[in-house]
């Protein structure tokens, strides 16, 4: 049996190389300011709303630091990739195990976003909504490689 | 669903690891199936009564609650 839309074998641990590093980055850069000077470029941007000129852009040239930019682009992409590879054996009780703990993931993100939309307000709602952004995929591995894991620990005492 | 997977297993005298290699799955998968926690699908189902030379119905039984 194939499964359709994952990604091969080999790019699981690319991935976590990169995504450990990076989500442990990315956390940082919610508290403390990780904004390189040398990434303050000229980007094309399709809307830019202009809060703080006055004016808005759209389909123009802005200034902007690209520190963000950078992270959640690396931080998404690796988080796919560790999420969506297969393992080295794929079989169908695998893709159960994935399929179940994409449904967990999924409810338990949207739990946290609920509980964030009635309690959280201002710049920390706003904060709750940029861990958002990686939040469901980091659920998602956290909860599948540990439902792996209780599977293959079940298993490890055969006759 | 009961199963006796594990009594065929041993009839054919192969591991869990060496059935999960001939009909291409984990041997995890193997080993939650004789558990009873995982129904396999009815390919994988077939696949296993085929090794064995037995029919579906002989290795894999409904229960009440099923």
């Amino acid at each position: 049996m194939k499964t359709t839309y994952l990604f091969p074998h080999r790019f699981k641990k690319i991935g976590w190389l990169v995504f450990v590093p990076f989500a442990i980055i990315s956390l940082l850069s919610l508290f403390i300011d990780l904004e390189l000077d040398v990434l303050t470029v000229p980007v094309f941007c399709f809307i830019e709303s202009g809060l703080m000129s006055g004016k808005p852009t759209y389909f123009g040239i802005i200034e902007n630091n690209i520190t963000n930019e950078i992270l959640m682009i690396v931080l998404i992409i690796s988080g796919l990739l560790v999420a969506f590879s297969r393992e080295k054996i794929e079989d169908e009780m695998v893709e159960k195990i994935r399929l179940d703990s994409l449904v967990w993931a999924t409810y338990f993100n949207y739990t946290l976003l609920l509980i964030a939309i009635l309690f959280l307000y201002e710049s920390s709602f706003f904060t709750a909504m940029s861990v958002n952004i990686a939040s469901l995929l980091l659920f998602f591995i956290i909860r599948f490689n540990w439902m792996l894991y209780k599977t293959n620990k079940l298993s490890s005492d055969e006759e | 669903m009961k199963n006796n997977v594990k009594v065929q297993r041993a009839i054919a005298n192969i591991t869990q690891a060496e059935l999960a290699e001939k009909i291409g799955v984990s041997r995890q998968t193997i080993n939650a199936i004789e558990a009873g926690k995982y129904v396999p699908s009815t390919v994988l189902a077939l696949k296993i009564a085929k090794l064995f030379e037995k029919s579906v119905n002989e290795i894999f039984e409904l229960e009440a609650t099923d």
